[in-house]
């Protein structure tokens, strides 16, 4: 297929945390709030006067005071994430909010906060945590909605005078529904049996939604819609199989042009940092405040293991199920970062019941957190594709 | 910032029978060659518990479903080991010390028997008393009981406790089985072994199959949440047991978290009168309230002593009564207040008298991070061998507050915060989360409060709540010129790093950077590899 | 009477001696330990032969 005309500037966006967007939207005076997970709701780190970086480590070579800090025993996300603070990496940032999501990641920025890795020469920066539901029901909703009015809201209001105000939510979703539509309008590209997208450009594009300033990277996406709207596609498939990426934090490209570079096409993208529910549109209406339906949307539609109910970890589950059959995915890949504690118990489960009770071909792996071009992936993803093109021969 | 330094203090008062205690080890063996001599008296007590331990094992397995359910249950073979556990935990202690450390033991040993008991009772593949298995409540291993504490007629039976957790405290190698069996099933070696090792009972179907309902709590990590969903989906969908899961937040020092645990406290006890049909009962309520508090006086005490000269509850015993107290038992088990009483008095003798347990005090340290479960005895020997006192562990710094213990209309519902609270501040998770305040900064709190000259600090390599703290506790350690040893383990896993593995740790340290020669040197080397 | 006694006494005396003999040399020696040492690998073969529904 023809090269996407802006592929390479978004890629170019992921090349470092610090990108040409942020410090662009810095000079304009406006403020950048770091965070790393997904249960922070995106839309009140973009209220006006403020805007969101989902933080990455892009590049990651040595880890090694990161490690020495946090042993070797923690995901390498989250040292690659300290050892990135400790160089000065994320010395942009006029605030980090973190949810005291996994072990892992608290500790990571609690890191940051002692080793004062952030914040010098900005008067008004902070760092803050947040309690967040392990259960999605109506008193999760009630934690969920009071942490994000004391952990985010008021720090903003507070810090920056940042407008906090149901109208100014409103703006902020607004304008997130707008990337996420057009997120989702080029993922559904990735639907029909000859897509017009791969799995890495569309990777490229929703990590790029995450890394910069929304409103400044809208124009490129809607023109990259209409692209591939006219784009032609490759006469003769490109792939092998259609497969599903389910698990934990992936913010490295590199990890799906492995996987495609191994014959698959990654069709769906079901981890943190991907499109899928990451990027569905916030449906409010005007019965009720704004912050109680972001909260409620992100709990309810939250995959993160850390949810506890039952209901919940079925939910896990027939979601999967319902996006392979959505996007006709041949085959699920698992995919968890070595010692993420939450992913190891998912995997295993999710792995064993999408292949035991749905009969879908599964592979399950771990990962470093920077896969580079591992040949001992590169195989099993191999193995994996030519198990599924037997099965297919077979069928 | 120079090196604190504690006073050597001697123990003017001679250590009566064996003072080599390395020499009871036998090479390679699974137990000692024979058990101590503690002088005339001390021997002779404690033969006379040892009876009494031999009465409660006898007793117990006279039921026959008993002796069942030790056929069905791999687990239950380490159960053999029990007159063992407490030849450990006792070595070395003489006079009011090992009359404190046997009132414990054996009132544990007496307290699990009876667990066993109603396990197999309500069994449905051993006792299936349908009647009794309709008043059982299950929980979890890790879990604060005190939704419990309003129901006199139910009972709230852990599973866990006798397969995981007391096996290994009994026999090091209990948990390896079930650890191996979860990664057949492809579970990653990098997560904490108990969680791991109490799925793999799940999965192994070695657990018995009882209660009308179940509540699982997100106590004590990751894991340990996790590893509840492989425990749940067996109990719900094959099973049939319902289950509530009861989240008590992570950042619990935070006034805007209690109202959220309040009311997971109210949906937990809606939860199980709507399954059992019981009603709460707060006269009841109050009446665990008031030994919760007795418990947490006896405790206040205790630490309070272990602040001077004179320590006298501490270690081992410290550590292993306060977790059955305070989380198992959480004021329901009247027998466990005659106890505290009882400890009460022998620690306050003892402490009149000026008593030492061992024949030297070199230094004295704070035990932080989560011991070696299959090493619990660990703190005995480092008095023994090394003459250092662990004053006390993280797992025993928990509520030191009072909790309402009348029953007024408003102390109703304050009993619901109370409740959430006790829960929150669950042993380990109190530390482990909440944020790096109750973690870091109170250790060394601590440190001053004990006047410790040194820390021990417990790496449980796969406890990432831990381990993301270690160049922190490291730096700050260095700042302030106390002396931290570390010592790497795998909580449930002897593989990883051995019981000899765990004290060359230690040795290694006081020979090198302490310049120290050992207080036993028969004890710096043991055979015990192959040992419960 | 009084020898009926006097004799029940030292039966019981015996009785309790050679009970204390019995059970302080298993305690003093370790014996219980020993035999259950002995016992449990019977017991692993034994659990080893049990048919269990392991699954997830």
């Amino acid at each position: 297929m023809k090269d996407l005309k802006h592929l390479i500037f978004f890629e170019d966006l992921l090349q470092e945390a610090n990108n040409s967007l942020i410090r662009q939207a810095q000079s304009e005076g406006r403020k950048c709030i770091g965070y790393m997970c997904e249960n922070v709701p995106e839309p009140l780190l973009n209220l006006p006067g403020c805007f969101s970086a989902r933080l990455r480590a892009p590049r990651t070579g040595s880890m090694e005071m990161g490690t020495y800090y946090l042993t070797s025993f923690l995901c390498e996300y989250s040292r690659a994430m300290l050892e990135r603070a400790l160089e000065g990496g994320f010395n942009f940032l006029d605030a980090m909010i973190t949810p005291d999501g996994c072990s892992m990641l608290n500790r990571c920025v609690e890191n940051m906060e002692l080793l004062r890795t952030m914040g010098e020469g900005k008067e008004g920066f902070f760092f803050d945590y947040m309690e967040i539901p392990m259960k999605a029901d109506y008193n999760g909703l009630d934690l969920y909605v009071l942490q994000c009015r004391n952990h985010i809201l008021k720090p903003l209001q507070e810090h920056y005078g940042i407008d906090i105000s149901d109208e100014a939510i409103r703006r902020a979703v607004a304008q997130h529904n707008r990337i996420c539509e057009l997120i989702r309008a080029i993922g559904d590209f990735r639907k029909g049996e000859h897509p017009v997208i791969t799995g890495y450009e569309f990777n490229v594009l929703t990590l790029a939604s995450y890394s910069a300033p929304k409103d400044l990277i809208e124009d490129r996406l809607a023109q990259t819609l209409e692209e591939l709207k006219e784009r032609a596609y490759d006469p003769k498939p490109w792939y092998k199989a259609r497969v599903l990426v389910v698990g934990s934090e992936i913010d490295d490209t590199d990890f799906i042009r492995l996987v495609e570079e191994s014959g698959a096409f990654v069709c769906a993208d079901r981890f943190c940092y991907g499109s899928l529910p990451g990027r569905d549109p916030i449906v409010l209406t005007d019965e009720e405040d704004a912050l109680t339906q972001i909260c409620r949307q992100y709990m309810y539609r939250g995959e993160c293991p850390r949810y506890m109910n039952t209901e919940k970890m079925d939910a896990r589950r027939s979601y999967v199920d319902a996006l392979a059959k959505e996007y006709h995915a041949d085959g699920i890949i698992y995919q968890q970062m070595k010692f993420c504690d939450p992913w190891a118990y998912e995997k295993m489960l999710g792995s064993h019941i999408l292949r035991e009770e749905y009969g879908y071909p599964v592979l399950a792996v771990d990962r470093p957190y920077a896969i580079g071009s591992s040949g001992q992936m590169r195989t099993r993803v191999q193995a994996f594709m030519e198990s599924i093109e037997i099965k297919k021969i077979h069928a | 910032m120079a090196v604190k330094k504690a006073k050597k203090m001697i123990n003017p008062e001679k250590i009566r029978g064996d003072v080599r205690y390395g020499d009871l080890y036998k090479l390679g063996g699974k137990v000692r060659k024979r058990r101590e001599w503690r002088g005339v008296k001390d021997t002779l007590y404690d033969y006379s518990r040892w009876l009494g331990i031999m009465f409660t094992l006898g007793k117990f397995v006279a039921v026959p479903r008993n002796v069942k359910g030790m056929l069905r249950y791999r687990w239950m073979a380490n159960y053999l080991a029990v007159p063992m556990m407490v030849d450990r935990h006792t070595q070395g202690l003489r006079g009011e010390y090992l009359r404190m450390c046997h009132t414990q033991q054996d009132l544990i040993i007496i307290d699990v028997a009876k667990l066993l008991n109603n396990l197999f009772r309500g069994d449905r593949r051993i006792g299936n008393d349908k009647a009794f298995s309709d008043k059982v409540v299950l929980v979890d291993e890790n879990e604060m009981t005190a939704v419990m504490m309003g129901f006199p007629t139910l009972k709230g039976l852990s599973r866990e406790t006798p397969s995981t957790y007391v096996s290994v405290l009994l026999n090091q190698h209990a948990a390896e089985h079930y650890i191996d069996v979860a990664q057949e099933f492809g579970l990653a070696g990098d997560v904490c072994p108990m969680p791991e090792a109490e799925a793999g009972v799940s999965i192994d179907d070695d657990a018995p199959v009882l209660g009308k309902c179940a509540i699982q709590c997100n106590t004590t990590c990751d894991g340990s949440l996790l590893g509840n969903g492989v425990i749940s989906r067996r109990l719900e969908k094959e099973d049939g047991i319902p289950v509530f899961q009861l989240p008590a937040p992570l950042r619990h020092r935070e006034d805007d978290v209690q109202e959220y645990a309040a009311e997971e406290i109210r949906r937990a006890i809606r939860f199980i009168e709507e399954q059992t049909g019981e009603k709460w009962d707060w006269d009841y309520y109050f009446e665990c309230a008031r030994r919760v508090n007795i418990a947490t006086k006896a405790r206040n005490e205790w630490l309070d002593m272990n602040r001077t000269d004179y320590p006298q509850i501490f270690g081992s015993n410290l550590a292993l009564y306060t977790e059955t107290n305070y989380m198992a038992i959480c004021g329901k088990v009247p027998e466990f207040e005659k106890a505290d009483k009882k400890l009460m008095k022998l620690a306050r003798k003892a402490y009149a008298k000026r008593k030492m347990a061992a024949p030297e005090y070199r230094h004295r340290a704070i035990v932080w991070g989560v011991q070696s479960h299959f090493y619990m005895d660990f703190l005995v020997w480092l008095l023994n061998c090394w003459g250092i006192v662990p004053l006390t562990d993280m797992l025993s710094m928990i509520n030191t507050e009072m909790i309402a213990e009348t029953d007024t209309p408003e102390n109703r519902e304050k009993a619901y915060y109370d409740m959430a609270w006790l829960t929150e501040n669950m042993i380990m998770r109190n530390r482990t989360h909440g944020g790096y305040r109750v973690l870091l900064d109170e250790l060394f709190e601590f440190v001053e409060m004990f006047n410790a000259d040194m820390i021990i600090l417990w790496e449980h390599i796969t406890c990432k709540a831990l381990d993301g703290m270690h160049g922190m506790f490291e730096d700050r350690a260095r700042e302030l010129g106390i002396p931290l040893v570390w010592v790497d383990h795998q909580l449930f896993d002897p593989r990883v790093v051995s019981r000899q593995g765990v004290r060359d740790q230690i040795n290694t340290f006081m020979r090198t950077v302490m310049q120290e020669e050992p207080l036993d040197p028969s004890l710096e080397i043991l055979e015990d590899g192959n040992s419960w | 009477m009084a020898k009926k006694v006097m004799k029940c006494l030292l039966y019981l005396l015996l009785f309790l001696s050679g009970f204390f003999i019995v059970t302080f040399t298993v305690y003093f020696l370790n014996l219980d330990m020993k035999l259950t040492a002995a016992i449990e690998p019977l017991l692993q073969k034994h659990y080893d032969r049990i048919r269990r529904d392991q699954h997830l």
